[in-house]
């Protein structure tokens, strides 16, 4: 199997546009005007409310007291939040705790995800409507804290964290999605691999899967963001600070600044406002999703998949 | 998904009965699902190993979610889980009450109001929110210029990883009372405004700011479609004459539609869920008149006060529409040719 | 379409709950609400300290109903013994705290605990937090350990979301030795679990057995009367003072730059706000008055069900029924129609009000009385023009308003149910610590850590090192605390006002009938109060009439009110009132 014929040629500087397919009309002015309008706006409705959020976090509690609010531009710029928000090392250590139980989940619920996906894709296989209404009903009937904390806590899973994972591990929804792009794959492949004698295993490694990379790259992308912002269970399973993943971290340090403070801290506090922790708390909280983004955007390319199936 | 409809047989099945390909696939599953000719021994030796592998899936939701749910019950008694020891022998304590939760839910005019809401804002969502990450999707798959792309692309999912407070405060510091606009306004000799208070506006509010949130993220799913839709299939379509128009309808939306058909079933399946941190924080500001929906009635009138049995039987009643929901939703699809989430 | 990867936690995600005033009935907070109706300025002087109180206290079933007054609550509440140890610079007056404008030299501070307490045992205590709480084992927990004599293990839970801790805790067979409950989370069926689940102290603490423990013996038996559940004296309080918490706060530099004058009446505030209001300058007047109006109204308190109820002339009438109610509404519905509030706070969870009030967006808002100090000092640096002050609570028709007590506690620490005698007096040797009043040894360590290591000395004044901000938790303060004082020695001018307000507050103070008491309402009632904190909000908002109001009251009646009348009407003859 090749991934070799990219239709798209790769561009010979950054911003040159590849070459447009011959069978492909240039586009019409109008129409090239309408989409670069629509586009453009779409992005100024993100960037403009992200502008507000990073000023506000880099602004100083003077600049915070005089707006009232966010600011919108900016005047002293001072980095004192993040200051505040990185020193004492609990930051660090909780985004440590928070790329372990990531990875770990992920790579875990990816694991059970793909195999439960195939395990339903092949049509007419025994007990799969079943299987499925089974999986399928867990979506619309969900249990109160207090039996799955029950739960939890007789399995002995309290103050670990296997708590932030299993009872997690599996999305339903995550689940189907899989399923459906799997089905898509063209099922004479999977015909004559059988023929050749493999498995459903080796089927699902060497034809399904490499077909299927960019809803897994979904898929992954979905089950670590869901990972990565989870903060509930945290907050009632785990009792020890030194265990608490980062997003737990991040909403103590905003809270703590909205205390009223007594005499220590407010000597301390200067010109630290808590509006920019908290802003600065978001920003922290994005700046992974956006390194992120390069990594899974490139399993999107058009066509990408086209390739190897002809292979 | 038209593979399905024209793949030959079920090599599975080939492989274990030892037998040759049926020829007709329809026939051949048929057959094999009901009139039992293939024992069910046979068949599950046959399907071992895809039962096999779908068991951690399962076990884990047996587990984690099956076990739990047991705990449902308690909607037909008057819980309270400190009367025990622990909140499960407290379960054998509690006085079994039949269905009078049930009828506290039906006869409480609050939670019809809710639902009416609820279904108010499903459909302003289902026509205003569903269609634009497919728009979306298909806008940022005809940007050829890859840095535009990956950078459009990596803009508009941001928003998803911002909290609803945010969300919310952005839009109060844009379009609120005091905010960027009404102050502008009142600046050059103007009235204000104030868009996020109006109870009549709002579900238009929280529709907008949903699909500001969470559009950009919803683009990711389809651009998967779009990934592989085979390119030979538009140069094709194009030496036939079609025009870019024609081609997206012919080429890029079918490839799109198995996809589109299993979300919005899902999408229909959690009509009753149209978000509950977003219009909790917002019922002040234009009142439980206009805020209130099923999950946050729920909070309100259950939960907050641990009234769990009350709670239970709303959660019932939501869960048994949720499913007949998207059952209908899946038979509907299947009725238009579609997949869905799962063939009957 | 909302792909939710891990989707069992967004559904059981808790959001931030909206905001709760002292006119709301039992619903959670979330921290704002929380911050917005503290009380407790004790506590402003411990760094990070939380201060907290007045709201909440809702009740429900139990398998014990009722309360305990009179004859019964005399031989359970523990005899009172006055510390002496330091003496107050303002004394305490109509219910005031005490005033304490000077700190002390740590040579000069005194023992109120004569030796350690603690039988050397492990005790867990588990408490809500807000903010990062300190690692476990630090030199401050150790500290404190070594002082009181045992092994204190802290799970410090986020306090947003521990009302489901609590509730999942408490329903579970693995409870902590010690747990702390604040008011605002004893909602629900939380005040039958506390009865089932906890333990009685009254055989350590009940008459003159709390000499053992002077510091507890101190704390005033209003707040101990507050902690008999179900029939036992089960809590450790956290006293706070019955004074009204909720102190409308003015932007003094500005008012003396523009002569306003302090309304004296409801009509006068009204013309004022008019006055201030220029929305094209983005400034307005107020914020949401709400609470401001109930006292200036004199409408019998909200914050806790069995307070708003009151006899007169041989009826109980609550809250809801009476005309001061309809007319506080009324009235805050003309602020909010004649657009003197700040847009903004029609939501009541965008942005905080005191930053608006520093930001001159707004230039009256009511808050808890602790916020003066705080603001004060925040803006210190700031803007050195910055001065605000609390304005005397007018009343409604001009003259004095009449104002009502809120609860004297509102936070408690309980023992495990079944807890060893050893472990029960190594919690109450815990309280007795941290309950020593300001001057002492015990005051210090608790609140600014071991000197040196957590806070010096810079001008006389403690203050704490960035190892203090970190490791000093004000949650021992929640398993007991001493009488309410104010203490912020850096502004004592500000301390003085803050007290003296409380006292000029406090002459016009009165107790209604069930002041004091903590009541377990029969559960079938125990949600008709549910929707009137909404209702209130939607009137003074101008989204429902007020005689929408009536009818829901008229509702209230025929579900249940007129019954749970002659309940409270049985429950206050057969039991006396604790008013005095």
């Amino acid at each position: 199997m090749t991934r070799a014929t990219e239709t798209t040629p790769r561009p010979t500087s950054w911003w040159a546009a590849p070459a447009r397919p011959v069978w492909e009309e240039p586009p019409g002015r109008t129409g090239l005007a309408a989409k670069g309008a629509v586009l453009v706006l779409a992005c100024l409705a993100v960037l403009v409310p992200l502008w507000i959020v990073v000023v506000t976090s880099l602004s100083s509690k003077k600049t915070i007291t005089e707006t009232g609010g966010l600011v919108v531009v900016p005047r002293d710029i001072t980095f004192i939040a993040y200051q505040e928000l990185l020193s004492g090392g609990q930051v660090t250590r909780a985004a440590v705790v928070s790329v372990l139980v990531t990875v770990t989940g992920t790579l875990f619920s990816m694991a059970v995800s793909i195999l439960g996906a195939y395990g339903l894709s092949r049509p007419g296989s025994v007990g799969h409507r079943f299987i499925l209404l089974t999986l399928m009903a867990t979506m619309f009937f969900g249990a109160g804290l207090i039996p799955t904390y029950l739960l939890v806590q007789t399995l002995g899973l309290t103050d670990s964290y296997l708590a932030l994972i299993l009872p997690s591990a599996v999305s339903v929804f995550n689940i189907l999605v899989l399923r459906g792009f799997f089905m898509n794959v063209s099922q004479e492949l999977v015909d004559s691999a059988r023929i050749d004698g493999a498995g459903d295993l080796r089927i699902l490694w060497q034809i399904v899967m490499p077909l299927s990379r960019a809803v897994i790259a979904v898929i992954t992308l979905f089950y670590a963001v869901g990972y990565w912002s989870a903060w509930f269970n945290a907050s009632i399973y785990l009792s020890d600070q030194n265990m608490m993943p980062l997003q737990n971290v991040l909403i103590q340090l905003a809270q703590k600044q909205e205390i009223p403070v007594g005499l220590g801290q407010a000597v301390r506090a200067g010109n630290l406002s808590g509006l920019a922790v908290q802003m600065a708390v978001m920003v922290l909280a994005l700046l992974p999703v956006a390194v992120l983004s390069p990594f899974v955007q490139k399993h999107f390319k058009k066509g990408m998949l086209t390739g190897a199936v002809k292979g | 998904m038209s593979t399905l409809d024209t793949e030959k047989a079920d090599p599975a099945a080939r492989a274990a009965t030892g037998r040759p390909p049926r020829g007709d696939r329809r026939r051949d599953r048929h057959r094999s699902r009901t009139d039992g000719r293939v024992p069910l021994g046979r068949r599950l030796r046959r399907d071992r190993m895809l039962l096999l592998m779908t068991a951690p899936v399962l076990a884990l939701v047996v587990v984690f979610n099956y076990v739990p749910i047991l705990g449902n019950v308690v909607a037909f008694q008057d819980y309270d889980p400190y009367v025990s020891t622990n909140g499960i022998t407290a379960i054998f304590q509690s006085p079994w009450v039949g269905l009078a939760q049930f009828e506290r839910v039906f006869s409480d005019p609050g939670f019809w109001h809710a639902v009416e809401n609820t279904l108010v804002l499903f459909l302003l969502q289902l026509v205003l929110f569903f269609p634009v990450p497919i728009a979306l999707a298909l806008l940022v798959n005809s940007v050829l210029r890859p840095r535009v792309r990956a950078f459009v692309q990596a803009v508009l999912y941001l928003p998803h990883f911002f909290s609803w407070v945010l969300v919310i405060t952005v839009f109060q510091q844009i379009l609120g009372g005091a905010g960027i606009i009404a102050q502008t306004l009142r600046q050059h000799g103007h009235e204000g405004f104030d868009l996020m208070t109006d109870p009549e506006i709002f579900k238009f509010l929280v529709t907008a700011e949903g699909i500001w949130k969470d559009a950009g993220w919803g683009v990711i799913v389809f651009l998967a479609a779009l990934a592989a839709v085979n390119q030979d299939l538009y140069e094709a379509a194009a030496m036939d004459g079609a025009n870019r128009w024609r081609r997206m309808w012919h080429v890029t939306l079918p490839a799109l539609r198995p996809v589109i058909a299993l979300l919005l079933v899902l999408r229909v399946g959690d009509a009753l869920t149209v978000g509950f941190e977003q219009l909790l924080l917002q019922r002040d500001a234009v009142g439980p008149g206009a805020a209130e929906v099923l999950d946050t009635f729920v909070w309100w009138t259950g939960l907050r006060s641990q009234d769990f049995s009350y709670a239970a039987a709303a959660g019932l009643v939501k869960g048994v529409v949720g499913l007949v929901l998207v059952l209908s939703a899946n038979k509907i699809a299947h009725l238009m040719g579609e997949q869905g989430v799962y063939r009957k | 379409m909302t792909p939710n990867a891990v989707s069992t936690d967004s559904r059981r995600t808790a959001p931030n709950r909206s905001d709760s005033a002292p006119g709301g009935s039992d619903s959670g907070q979330s921290r704002r609400g929380f911050l917005a109706s503290t009380t407790a300025v004790a506590l402003a002087v411990a760094g990070g300290a939380p201060l907290l109180a007045a709201c909440g206290g809702g009740a429900d079933s139990g398998k014990k109903d009722g309360t305990t007054t009179g004859k019964d609550a005399a031989k359970l509440l523990p005899a009172f013994v006055t510390s002496t140890v330091v003496a107050p610079d303002i004394a305490p007056k109509n219910g005031s705290a005490a005033g304490f404008t000077r700190a002390i030299a740590s040579a000069e501070l005194k023992a109120s605990v004569a030796e350690k307490r603690g039988k050397g045992g492990a005790l867990t205590i588990m408490a809500p937090f807000w903010g990062p709480p300190p690692a476990p084992d630090n030199p401050y927990y150790k500290a404190m350990n070594e002082a009181i004599g045992l092994r204190a293990t802290w799970q410090n839970q986020d306090g947003n979301v521990y009302d489901q801790k609590l509730g999942a805790v408490l329903a579970s067979s693995e409870i902590p030795d010690v747990v702390v409950v604040p008011g605002w989370n004893l909602g629900g069926k939380i005040p039958s679990a506390v009865n089932a689940k906890f333990e009685d102290l009254g055989p350590y603490l009940s008459g003159d057995k709390v000499k053992a423990y002077p510091n507890l013996a101190a704390i005033p038996t209003d707040a101990w009367q507050r902690s008999i559940f179900g029939g036992k004296l089960r809590g450790l309080p956290m006293p706070a003072s019955y004074v009204t918490n909720i102190a409308p706060f003015y932007r003094k530099d500005l008012f003396d730059a523009k002569g306003w004058q302090l309304p004296k009446s409801a009509d006068e505030f009204l013309a004022l706000a008019k006055e201030i209001t220029s929305a094209r300058a983005k400034v307005w007047a107020c914020g949401d008055m709400t609470w401001t109006a109930y006292n200036m109204f004199g409408v019998y308190p909200g914050s806790d069900k069995a307070l708003g109820w009151h006899l007169v002339d041989g009826k109980l009438v609550n809250r809801i029924e009476t005309p001061e109610y309809l007319e506080a509404l009324e009235w805050t519905r003309k602020l909010y129609a004649a657009g003197v509030v700040h847009p903004d706070e029609k939501t009541q969870n965008q942005g905080d009000t005191s930053l608006r009030f520093t930001a001159g967006q707004c230039l009256v808002y009511n808050n808890d009385l602790s916020h003066w100090y705080a603001k004060t000092s925040e803006q210190a640096a700031q803007n050195p023009k910055f001065a605000m002050a609390a304005m005397d609570i007018p009343g409604h028709a001009g003259g004095a308003p009449k104002l009502w007590a809120t609860n004297p506690a509102n936070i408690w620490a309980f023992v495990k149910k079944g807890s060893s005698k050893a472990v029960i007096e190594d919690a109450l040797a815990v309280a007795d610590f941290t309950a020593a009043p300001y001057g002492t040894k015990e005051r210090m360590l608790t609140d600014y850590g071991v000197e040196g290591v957590h806070h010096t000395f810079k001008d006389g004044l403690p203050v704490k090192t960035d190892q203090g901000n970190q490791e000093v938790s004000s949650s021992w303060l929640f398993v007991a605390s001493p009488a309410p004082y104010v203490a912020h020695p850096d502004t004592p001018e500000v301390t003085r006002a803050m007290v003296e307000w409380q006292q000029r507050m406090g002459a016009l103070t009165s107790k209604t009938s069930f002041y004091g008491m903590t009541i377990t309402e029969p559960s079938q009632w125990t949600g008709l109060m549910n929707d009137f904190e909404q209702l209130e909000k939607d009137i003074v908002r101008g989204r429902r009439k007020v005689s929408d109001m009536q009818q829901a009251v008229s509702e209230w009646k025929t579900k249940g009110g007129d019954q749970l009348r002659d309940w409270y009407k049985k429950l206050l003859d057969t039991t006396g009132s604790a008013a005095g």
